[in-house]
């Protein structure tokens, strides 16, 4: 029964066979999650189809009638600075994400190959650090960009947006970069390699897809965690990033679902595009030849 | 050229102290084993010559220059790791080239010499290969490859052949041994897989808790080893011992008194010792391997409680009444002995090694020319 669900139930290993029940309770359960998690997106999806008047219908209707992608186009027109939130969110973004990387790097490969005195302070303080959220700080921050004279450009969002990414960041990193073998630093060592030689031409390359995780991850946190700082470290509209560009489509009058939520799918689709290219290069077993295990 | 001296070289780590006091002179072109148990300080002792490991005290002189403060390259040293440490993301000819690119070689330089350590490796065909896709003997000798495209005076191996299995384990030893003969230069090498030592070394300096033990060459340490030490760990299965009193010593060697049977032990006792010595108790130490079915010099009743029929060998193991050490006998071909049988076995006085109660032996008077083959230095 089971192999009609499982095309492989012949060649997989005893332990991966399911029977036909526990098969529909896997995919049942799947379906339920994916349903929980999608559904704000499909319910927007549909929203950002409908003209405007249908939304506030009664009785309303899931299924959009004579649906179009109108709002696609109108939500230009009615938020022409659009394009440039965009575009402010992912330079933001970028800029983060490369000065952590970095940052974070060589600061990880430091952390996991060298021993040093303080060394598991600065770590707990690291990680005591990153239990904060940035708005428990945003006084003292706002204090600190007034005093640098930061506030009201790319930098009040840049560098609290990066600063606040570090930590975590190091913490994966490093994780990776232990499961390196440390014999691979020995024969470069060997070979008459300087410590950046080998950091460079060793262990660069190997910590590839751990870098590239990082590299993800650090981008869709600056992505997410703009909005806050955006809010209060800057007031002009031309350097707004994307969650505070989304406000201009609550008017005075009324608030243009349609239009909103099909920015909002805009706006996302830039990251998407980036974060699938990043993922191209995540490949594993990228050690494997390197030791006997 | 390829002349390394340790000087009384010690390790400690914290408290503990791993290597202690270990001086040796290990001559140009010379195949040198360290084998010991392991926690015996070999490897630490080996990563000191190669320069990752910082020395406490002594000197490790490499062609008359004192080398404790250089970096590995300086020394003219190359390691092949017991991991293989491999660069994953590297065809197999750029790990070779590694070493070359590092000391920034022109490219063409690069090419001859790769592809020279390719054809002693016989890795031609492996060239553009990651070392994911070789096999563990195949990886080795990148690794090997790797430490030999730099042409180094002396090369030091990590237990290098303990990840491979057993028969491809037999082809690499032949294969270092083919390599140290064309290559000429020295190697030092750490292994505690006393086969590798007995085969390939020139001499093997054994190791015991941080001591040198006895350093020889392969067939000394089996014929004349110095002590209970060496005499149990050279030779498989290992030498049994068993307390005998003396009965009287002369210029013919020690008398003892083995079960009622008095045995003449051919050993050399210096004259000052001899009247002390009587009547007090040593180690007779008997190899398996002596040990033939039937009456002999020294015969013993025994019941095996387990025997072994390899076809080429028979081995048993029997309990002696008052020793905690299985008494070991391995007996040429397959002989009809069943376990729980009593059976009669005998040793010949010649096969016979004696210990003092320090565990030092006397030394046999055996003609070791006839046993060694001639030594090419």
């Amino acid at each position: 029964m089971a192999r009609k669900f499982f095309k492989s139930s012949e060649t997989s290993i005893m332990i991966n066979r399911y029977s036909w029940r526990e098969l529909i309770g896997i995919y049942c359960g799947i379906a339920v999650f994916l349903f929980f998690m999608l559904a704000p997106f499909i319910e927007g999806f549909l929203v950002s189809l409908k003209p405007l008047a249908q939304l506030f219908s009664s009785p309303y209707s899931f299924w959009p009638e004579n649906g179009s992608f109108e709002a696609y186009r109108t939500m230009w027109i009615s938020v022409p600075s659009f394009g440039r939130y965009i575009f402010n969110s992912l330079l933001i973004s970028v800029v983060s994400t490369i000065i952590v990387l970095i940052l974070v790097v060589p600061a990880a490969y430091a952390f996991a190959r060298f021993r040093f005195k303080g060394m598991a302070l600065v770590l707990g303080a690291f990680l005591a650090v990153s239990m904060f959220s940035g708005a428990v700080l945003l006084i003292p921050l706002f204090r600190l960009m007034r005093t640098l004279g930061l506030l009201n450009t790319y930098y009040a969002m840049i560098v609290p947006g990066a600063a606040f990414l570090i930590p975590s960041a190091i913490w994966l990193l490093r994780t990776y970069m232990m499961r390196i073998p440390p014999e691979l630093n020995e024969a470069a060592y060997m070979d008459g390699a300087s410590q950046f030689y080998t950091f460079r031409r060793v262990i660069l390359p190997i910590a590839r897809p751990g870098i590239i995780v990082v590299a993800i991850m650090t981008f869709i946190g600056a992505y997410a965690q703009q909005f806050i700082f955006a809010l209060t470290f800057n007031s002009k509209t031309e350097y707004m990033p994307l969650p505070v560009g989304l406000f201009a489509y609550f008017g005075k009058q009324e608030v243009i679902w349609n239009e909103l939520m099909a920015a909002s799918f805009v706006g996302i689709a830039p990251a998407m595009v980036i974060i699938f290219f990043l993922q191209r290069y995540l490949v594993g077993g990228l050690t494997a030849g390197a030791i006997k295990e | 050229m390829g002349q390394l001296s340790l000087k009384n070289v010690v390790k400690t780590f914290g408290d503990f102290e791993v290597v202690k006091g270990v001086s040796l002179d290990v001559h140009e072109g010379e195949f040198v084993v360290f084998v010991g148990p392991s926690g015996c300080g070999k490897s630490t002792l080996l990563r000191m010559v190669a320069g990752l490991e910082h020395t406490t005290s002594g000197d490790i002189v490499i062609d008359g220059k004192r080398v404790n403060d250089l970096a590995p390259v300086k020394r003219g040293i190359a390691m092949v790791f017991q991991s293989y440490a491999l660069y994953p993301h590297m065809s197999v000819y750029e790990n070779i080239a590694f070493p070359l690119r590092v000391e920034g070689a022109p490219a063409k330089e690069i090419r001859k010499k790769v592809e020279e350590a390719a054809a002693i490796l016989h890795l031609e065909n492996r060239l553009d290969q990651r070392p994911g896709n070789l096999s563990g003997g195949q990886r080795q000798r990148v690794a090997i490859g790797r430490a030999i495209v730099r042409q180094p005076e002396i090369f030091l191996f990590d237990e290098p052949l303990s990840n491979l299995d057993a028969a491809l384990r037999a082809d690499m030893r032949i294969e270092l041994t083919r390599l140290h003969k064309q290559l000429g230069a020295t190697m030092v090498y750490v292994t505690h897989d006393q086969v590798e030592a007995m085969t390939m070394a020139d001499r093997i300096v054994v190791l015991n808790g941080g001591y040198i033990a006895q350093v020889g060459a392969p067939l000394t340490l089996y014929h004349k080893p110095e002590n209970t030490f060496v005499a149990g760990f050279i030779g498989n299965p290992r030498m049994n011992f068993m307390p005998v009193n003396v009965l009287s010593v002369s210029d013919d060697g020690i008398t003892v008194d083995f079960q009622g049977q008095s045995l003449t032990i051919d050993v050399d006792v210096p004259a000052d010792r001899r009247a002390a010595l009587v009547g007090s108790q040593v180690s007779l130490g008997v190899r398996p391997e002596h040990i033939s079915l039937g009456a002999g010099d020294a015969t013993m009743a025994l019941t095996p409680t387990v025997v072994e029929h390899l076809g080429q060998l028979t081995i048993g193991y029997a309990t002696l009444p008052g020793h905690e050490e299985n008494f070991c006998f391995v007996l040429t071909g397959t002989q009809m002995i069943e376990d729980d049988r009593a059976v009669n076995v005998s040793f010949g006085a010649g096969d016979c090694h004696v210990f003092d109660a320090d565990g030092q032996a006397f030394e046999r008077k055996i003609d070791m020319s006839a046993m060694t083959p001639p030594v090419s230095l």
